[in-house]
């Protein structure tokens, strides 16, 4: 890592760089399947995502639901509860909590791999056309073959538009020069066409001849997908013809534009790079979660406690009773059956003995303290989260057809506590839609947006991607009389139509006489360049392995491709070595400024180099990519020496990466300055709206960019990020020692800024700007990496340029590890994985740059600026109602235990309830189970309009306001009032009554589940008849549980409901109860709402009180957002 | 009203007629419902000042009337007690009362003298009343089995009835069980100066117990031969759902001081009668030091002599109101503008970012 060319370096990279060694290769008889598979150490085609068997279906299912603590805990109680001496429930009614969790999980779980194997077997089952020879006889003929018989070695045939049932390497395909074209859209996500090739020399050959005749030599499975390592042994052959990741197409991806292409199965099944891709997502949980734990804790302890005393007081009471219990009738301490055994008692066992079961027992009762359907009510209600959060119209892009996506389920709520967000710049702060916008050529600058029109007079080929010209350039390039300049500028634009990988796909247009082509590529600043060539006259128009055609101003001229070195990150350009028309053999080269003016020969045209300089600072402080070309022609000495090099490093087993690598940096060198062109990254839609709304609710936009700095500063200012008044701090060292300089000056000067201005009106905004070499020596040394937190923090914006992957994953760190603030990344490429994992909330844009940050995302979108409604409205809600939720939960299964827990008072502290044993159960799994998830799901606190309007709102969840230690204490002790009020009011009223144990039960079951859920609607903000339905129709099923549980006749408790139900006593108690429970929350809540209140309250009589007024003058102001 | 539209135009033609429609079945875009968009209709309440006063007030105007009205009933319940455990003993035997009730050869026959304190509308209620019997101890309550009264072909019935399942041969004792066990079996009999106040023992117990849970075709057997005696005996000749003091007994109380219904007396009483009552004492509580209480009591829509609910109403009620007036003060001395947007707190404290 210190060197900047290692660290910009990612996994995936490195490994392909990896060189292939015999012992790692595998390897494959092209058309024999059967010695291939000699020693069966190949996986074979068919495919399985699905996790179970029917048969193991149970065991694992079971096995991975009781990863979770809680369910043990409940295990253990059901399992106690089998215990004779301990037996408080019923078998039926102990397991049944935990049955009830398990199954409908199970159920969930087998769903969804019952639609795995389903999806498996339509995919095992496909068809595809093997080669199958007859022995002997040379014949040979395609077969269609299941895909799950496909075996590696296998020769395969694919039509236009399939897709290939395996990774196979290419061997012949319809196009004569052995061009593929695949679209890897399930691969990547990027849908353009990638070219692949096959091989000259197995295009020559008959494929049936091949068959038994060549081995490939290839690389052990891996999941990168860009890379792939192996060679070629033709029998009559002495040499080794090298494969590359061009010559390879994988599962998973389509052929296209292309009639046929034939390939042999080197990957096959679970091997292929498209499976071992497949793996998920790290799982992360939510702070709401953690934090919930905290509260479990006091919870247990309460339990411990009630439990201790219970069986405390049980030990007294039978010591007092001592005397009396033997001949006590309600006791019956002997057994006068079996006297004769050695203990005569009859379940007794000594007072010590009968604590601890006492306590056991008690630990049984009230075993709901600890909320075991909150778990399940957790999953369900961010299912329905997730389902709104999906459906939501505003969240869906349609340039891309691209609805949201919930990737992870579990984190929804951390939404709504974002302090910090890290995003990307390229792709999404930017469309990564690249515009050519100027150019410098020749010295000779040409920016000015003015002068720029569209193309006029009838080309024969139109750019599918209009492109404006500037007039004065084309006037130059036409004039066939040479001037110098002119010379120059029609290099440049050669330059830019030949130096690329840009394949051209000739479509019909509206007009027949004008054809419209299509540049597809894999890099967008590529194809911005060949259409801005095409534009001025330069157009490519055809693309083989051997060589590209160009209409040069309407004459098609031939140019050999005679060696081409790819762009990788560390030389950061690349460059072709071009057979010109004229017989000169010219290398071009494009890159990066930084790499670019090294190799370029300043001698030359000092001049030129320095006007171009000057316009490249221009270019970039608008905010614009530049890439500066370059040129030379060769002599035929160094062409041929350049040839053998290039083929000996070709054909290298060992090292191939780097040998090639040294052939491009032998061979680029006195580069001659062409010129520069700007191209215009454009900002995604609505991102400097959406940047301020997030500033406005407090939450830091920290940029990520691997741009360099000029380029990040300048997109910093057209997004907003940046603002004039802001006092800039820039940390931009070449060493460790001038590095720990510009700290200290820093940290310096921000204690003097925050002096100067301690009265906070007067603070001066600072941002901090950072480049990814200083980072390098920060992150060595934590002392540093320490200052750098105390700038960055006290910074109202950071950006840093030039990172690598990893280095964004060390700033998401850097905060993560020394604040408690919630980190979001948000990224759309490959580059941004690493971010993505790292932050507490990852997410991915689903735009240009590929599928791997969608992958590793937990939450996927189209488009920037949806975070702005994702945090401020649905995070707000989704935080707000499970914070809320789990606190009700807790509320409501304590209220219920101290009830339970009065009456063991009053029962010799034996642990009688007169609720009955399914009353118990049911009640945290029916009785108050379903509003609260309803109200979880649906209510919601202010309405979009509101929280966009005012994204300070979102503070709420910052600071959090809905889930915290004071209101867990505020609601267990309204849930210890309650209690008392439920248990208390009827039990004074029945002292020295007549009353059964069934009917008090019923009563307190009912006045218990009225009051919980009358508690909830009061807290319920929004009521739509759903909510209705939930709240009144839970206490009516509440009813009808408790007659149906009082209708059998085997019951202790039989009819006692009807009895009850016909005495006035019962309907006075029972308003009695909800009326003395509710007063306290309902004064506190009157007294908080309307003498201290907080923001989302005010926001909420604001909302009640305008809303007619709103409805005469609806805002615009916030039409960005409310529309799509 | 697009698609239906469409439906009409391309009758003839293919689905392609609509490309609008055609689109929106390719697109991924989310259909909008107002279920969807999280915009059904609702109601947003908010507690204004208004709602919390008159939500007191009301309570309170609602909870003291009621409180009157139930605390008048309460008053005009005439309620006589009299415990007689300790009273019934022999004076020779107080230090040993433990032994007076297990010796059977002592006569346990005792009579007590009541005044009627106020006239007694007939129908008058007669409950003994246990102190300390914990008839809701879990080793009480299981002890039973509700499917063996039921059917007389489940006699053999006897799970959860531990320790009173069988007898010391191995019979089922029907009823099984401590309950049925321990049944109480004290009795009472009144007389009014010469005239026999009859005790009306029918329909003590609840009909539902009598026709759904004690069958007519199930005849106690083996009752009470054990080792201990519990209480009562039963005659075997009559079947468990004519045993109405079994039935009574069996509907375990919820607290361990309760009253059970004995009989009901038809008779109005009159102011400063003198009720005599012949009792044999036959229950043990003096093992446990339980209280035995004969209860005549007359009863109102609200149950017995139970101040408690009266109280309750008109302190709730009243404690309402004063609430209702303490917030409408509250409420004037810092009145709040409703939705004023100057509370916000950014607005409060612009420089509080």
């Amino acid at each position: 890592m210190a060197e900047d060319h290692g660290s910009s370096r990612n996994m995936s990279m490195s490994m392909s760089q990896k060189e292939l060694g015999d012992e790692d290769a595998r390897a494959v008889r092209v058309g024999d399947a059967a010695r291939t598979n000699e020693r069966l150490e190949f996986a074979g085609n068919a495919v399985r995502t699905a996790k179970y068997s029917p048969f193991t279906f149970l065991p694992r299912n079971l096995f991975e639901q009781f990863h979770r603590l809680a369910y043990v805990y409940f295990l253990a109680i059901a399992v106690l509860n089998q215990l004779p001496q301990l037996a408080v429930f019923g078998r039926g009614a102990s397991v049944m909590p935990l049955a009830f969790v398990l199954t409908v999980t199970a159920v969930k779980d087998a769903y969804e791999d019952w639609r795995r194997h389903r999806a498996d077997r339509a995919e095992n089952n496909r068809l595809a056309a093997v080669l199958s020879t007859v022995p002997g006889a040379g014949a040979a003929e395609y077969v269609p073959t299941k895909w799950k018989d496909v075996r590696v070695g296998d020769i395969v045939r694919v039509a236009a538009n399939e897709s290939p049932p395996a990774d196979m390497v290419l061997l012949a395909t319809s196009d004569t020069t052995g061009v593929a074209y695949v679209q890897t859209l399930n691969l990547d996500g990027e849908s353009n066409l990638k070219t692949r090739y096959a091989k000259q020399e197995t295009l020559t050959t008959r494929v049936e001849h091949l068959a038994g005749a060549a081995v490939i030599r290839c690389e052990r499975p891996n999941r990168n997908i860009y890379g792939f390592q192996a060679n070629l042994e033709l029998q009559e052959e002495s040499r080794r013809i090298p494969l590359g990741p061009s010559n390879i197409v994988l599962r998973g991806c389509d052929l296209k534009n292309t009639a046929w292409a034939v390939g042999v199965v080197v990957y096959a099944g679970r091997e292929t790079k498209a499976m071992l891709n497949n793996a998920g997502t790290p799982t992360k949980r939510s702070r709401l979660e953690t934090h919930m734990n905290r509260e479990t804790l006091f919870l247990s302890g309460i339990l411990i406690v009630l439990c201790s005393l219970v069986a405390a007081l049980s030990g007294v009471w039978l010591r007092t009773h001592a005397t009396q219990l033997e001949l006590a009738q309600f006791f019956h301490k002997k057994d006068y059956l079996n006297s004769d055994k050695e203990n005569s008692n009859y379940n007794y066992y000594g007072i010590a003995a009968q604590i601890v079961f006492n306590f056991l027992m008690a630990v049984i009762v009230f075993q709901i303290m600890i909320p075991i359907s909150l778990y399940i009510s957790m999953e369900l209600v961010r299912l329905g989260q997730a389902y709104f959060m999906i459906r939501d119209a505003r969240l869906y892009d349609a340039s891309s057809d691209s609805r949201f996506q919930c990737r992870a389920l579990n984190i929804n709520e951390d939404l709504g506590q974002v302090k910090c967000i890290f995003s990307d710049k390229t792709g999404t702060l930017t469309q990564n839609k690249m515009e050519f916008r100027c150019a410098s050529i020749d010295g000779v600058d040409y920016s000015d947006i003015t002068r720029q029109r569209p193309v006029e007079g009838d080309l024969a080929w139109v750019p599918k991607v209009p492109v404006n010209v500037d007039r004065e350039v084309m006037a130059l390039v036409r004039n066939v009389g040479a001037t110098e300049q002119g010379r120059y500028t029609r290099e440049f634009f050669i330059a830019l139509a030949t130096c690329n990988t840009i394949v051209p796909l000739i479509l019909d247009g509206p007009d027949p006489k004008k054809k419209v082509i299509d540049y597809q590529g894999e890099s967008p600043d590529e194809q911005a360049l060949v259409s801005a060539a095409a534009a001025y006259g330069f157009v490519l128009v055809e693309r083989t392995s051997g060589h590209i055609v160009i209409d040069v101003l309407g004459e098609k001229q031939r140019f050999d491709v005679l060696g081409l070195h790819e762009f990788d990150s560390d030389r950061k350009r690349m460059s072709v070595i071009i057979g010109c028309p004229d017989k000169t053999v010219k290398l071009f080269v494009k890159g990066a400024d930084s790499s670019m003016f090294g190799i370029i020969d300043k001698t030359l045209n000092p001049d030129v180099v320095q006007a171009t300089e000057k316009h490249l600072h221009s270019y970039s402080s608008v905010g614009l990519r530049t890439l500066v070309i370059g040129v030379r022609e060769l002599t035929q000495t160094e062409f041929l020496e350049w040839q053998m090099a290039y083929e000996r490093a070709s054909t290298a087993l060992l090292g191939r990466g780097n040998l090639l690598r040294s052939v491009a940096a032998n061979i680029e060198r006195n580069m001659r300055l062409l010129g520069a062109s700007g191209i215009e990254d454009k900002l995604q839609d609505g991102v400097p709206e959406a940047i301020e709304k997030l500033r406005q609710a407090e939450i830091k936009v920290w940029v990520l960019t691997g741009d360099k700095q000029e380029t990040a500063i300048s997109i910093g200012y057209s997004c907003k990020l940046l603002t004039q008044d802001m006092t800039q701090i820039v940390i931009n060292s070449n060493s460790r020692e001038s590095c720990r300089r510009s700290l200290d000056d820093a940290i310096s000067m921000v204690h003097k800024l925050r002096s100067l201005s301690t009265d906070s009106q007067s603070r001066v905004p600072l941002a901090l700007i950072i480049d990814g070499n200083s980072l390098v020596y920060i992150f060595d040394d934590t002392e540093r990496e320490e200052k750098l937190f105390e700038v960055a923090i006290a910074c109202d914006v950071v950006l840093c340029c030039r990172v690598a992957p990893l280095q964004k994953a060390g700033i998401v760190d850097l905060i993560k590890k020394r604040t408690s603030d919630m980190t979001l990344a948000i990224g759309d490429g490959a580059n941004d994985v690493s971010m993505i994992q790292m932050a507490d909330v990852g997410i991915g844009i689903s735009g240009q740059e590929g599928r791997q940050a969608v992958m590793a995302s937990d939450f996927a979108m189209g488009q920037f600026r949806f975070l702005v409604p994702l945090l401020l409205v649905h995070g707000h809600w989704n935080y707000q109602r499970m914070g809320y939720m789990i606190l009700y939960n807790f509320y409501r299964n304590a209220t219920f235990v101290f009830v339970l827990f009065w009456y063991v008072l009053y029962t010799g502290f034996t642990l009688t309830t007169a609720i009955t044993e399914w009353s118990s159960v049911l009640y945290s799994v029916i009785y108050t189970a379903v509003p609260t998830i309803v109200v979880a799901i649906l209510d919601k606190d202010l309405s979009r309009r509101t929280l966009l309007k005012y994204p300070q709102l979102y503070g709420a969840g910052q600071r959090e306001e809905n889930y915290n230690l004071r209101l867990f204490i505020y609601i267990m002790m309204d849930s210890v009032w309650q209690s008392l009020a439920v248990f208390f009011i009827p039990y004074l009223a029945y002292r020295k009554s007549a009353i059964d144990s069934a009917s008090l039960g019923d009563l307190w079951t009912l006045s218990v589940v009225i009051l919980v859920n009358i508690h909830l609607a009061m807290d319920v903000i929004r009521w739509t008849w759903i909510t209705h339905a939930a709240i009144w129709g839970s206490i009516v099923a509440t009813w009808i549980c408790v007659i149906v549980i009082d209708s059998i006749p085997i019951l202790p408790g039989f009819w006692a409901i009807y009895k009850v139900m016909g005495t006035g006593l019962f309907w006075a108690l029972l308003l009695a109860v909800i009326v003395v429970g509710m007063i306290p929350h309902f004064a506190a809540k009157a007294i908080r709402e309307h003498f201290i209140p907080n923001d989302i309250q005010i926001a909420r009589e604001m909302e009640k009180l305008k809303h007619s007024h709103e409805l005469t003058h609806p805002e615009v102001q916030m039409s960005t957002f409310a529309q799509s | 009203m697009d698609s239906s539209n469409a439906a009409g135009t391309s009758n003839g033609g293919s689905g392609d007629g609509d490309p609008a429609a055609a689109a929106r079945r390719n697109t991924k875009m989310p259909k909008y419902s107002k279920f969807t968009q999280q915009e059904l209709p609702a109601c947003k309440p908010i507690l204004t000042p208004k709602w919390v006063v008159s939500v007191f007030f009301l309570v309170g105007v609602i909870f003291v009337p009621v409180g009157v009205v139930s605390l008048l009933a309460a008053r005009d319940v005439v309620e006589i007690i009299d415990r007689y455990d300790d009273a019934c003993v022999p004076v020779n035997m107080t230090d040993n009362k433990l032994g007076y009730i297990q010796n059977e050869t002592i006569s346990k026959e005792c009579t007590r003298t009541l005044t009627v304190t106020k006239d007694m509308k007939q129908p008058i209620f007669v409950y003994y009343q246990l102190d300390n019997f914990y008839q809701n101890h879990r080793r009480y309550v299981k002890s039973r089995n509700d499917a063996q009264l039921r059917d007389y072909k489940k006699a053999n019935q006897t799970t959860s009835c531990e320790p009173e399942r069988t007898t010391a041969d191995g019979k089922p004792i029907v009823p099984c069980g401590l309950i049925a066990w321990s049944l109480f079996n004290d009795t009472y009999i009144f007389n009014r100066g010469n005239e026999n106040l009859t005790v009306d023992k029918k329909d003590i117990s609840w009909k539902s117990d009598r026709e759904h849970k004690f069958a007519k075709n199930v005849y106690p057997s083996n009752f009470q031969n054990g080792g201990l005696i519990g209480g009562a005996k039963l005659d075997s000749s009559i079947p468990l759902s004519d045993q109405e003091d079994l039935i009574v007994w069996m509907r375990t109380a919820a607290l361990p001081t309760f009253r059970k219904l004995y009989g009901r007396i038809y008779v109005d009483l009159k102011e400063n009668d003198t009720i005599t009552v012949k009792l044999d004492n036959n229950y043990n509580t003096y093992s446990f030091g339980g209280k035995k209480k004969l209860v005549l009591s007359t009863a109102t829509w609200l149950g017995g002599k139970n101040d408690f609910l009266g109280f309750a109403y008109l302190i709730v009620g009243g404690l309402c109101i004063f609430l209702a007036f303490a917030f409408t003060l509250l409420y004037v001395i810092k009145p709040r503008k409703l939705g004023d947007h100057n509370y916000l707190s950014w607005n409060r404290h612009p420089a509080g970012r």
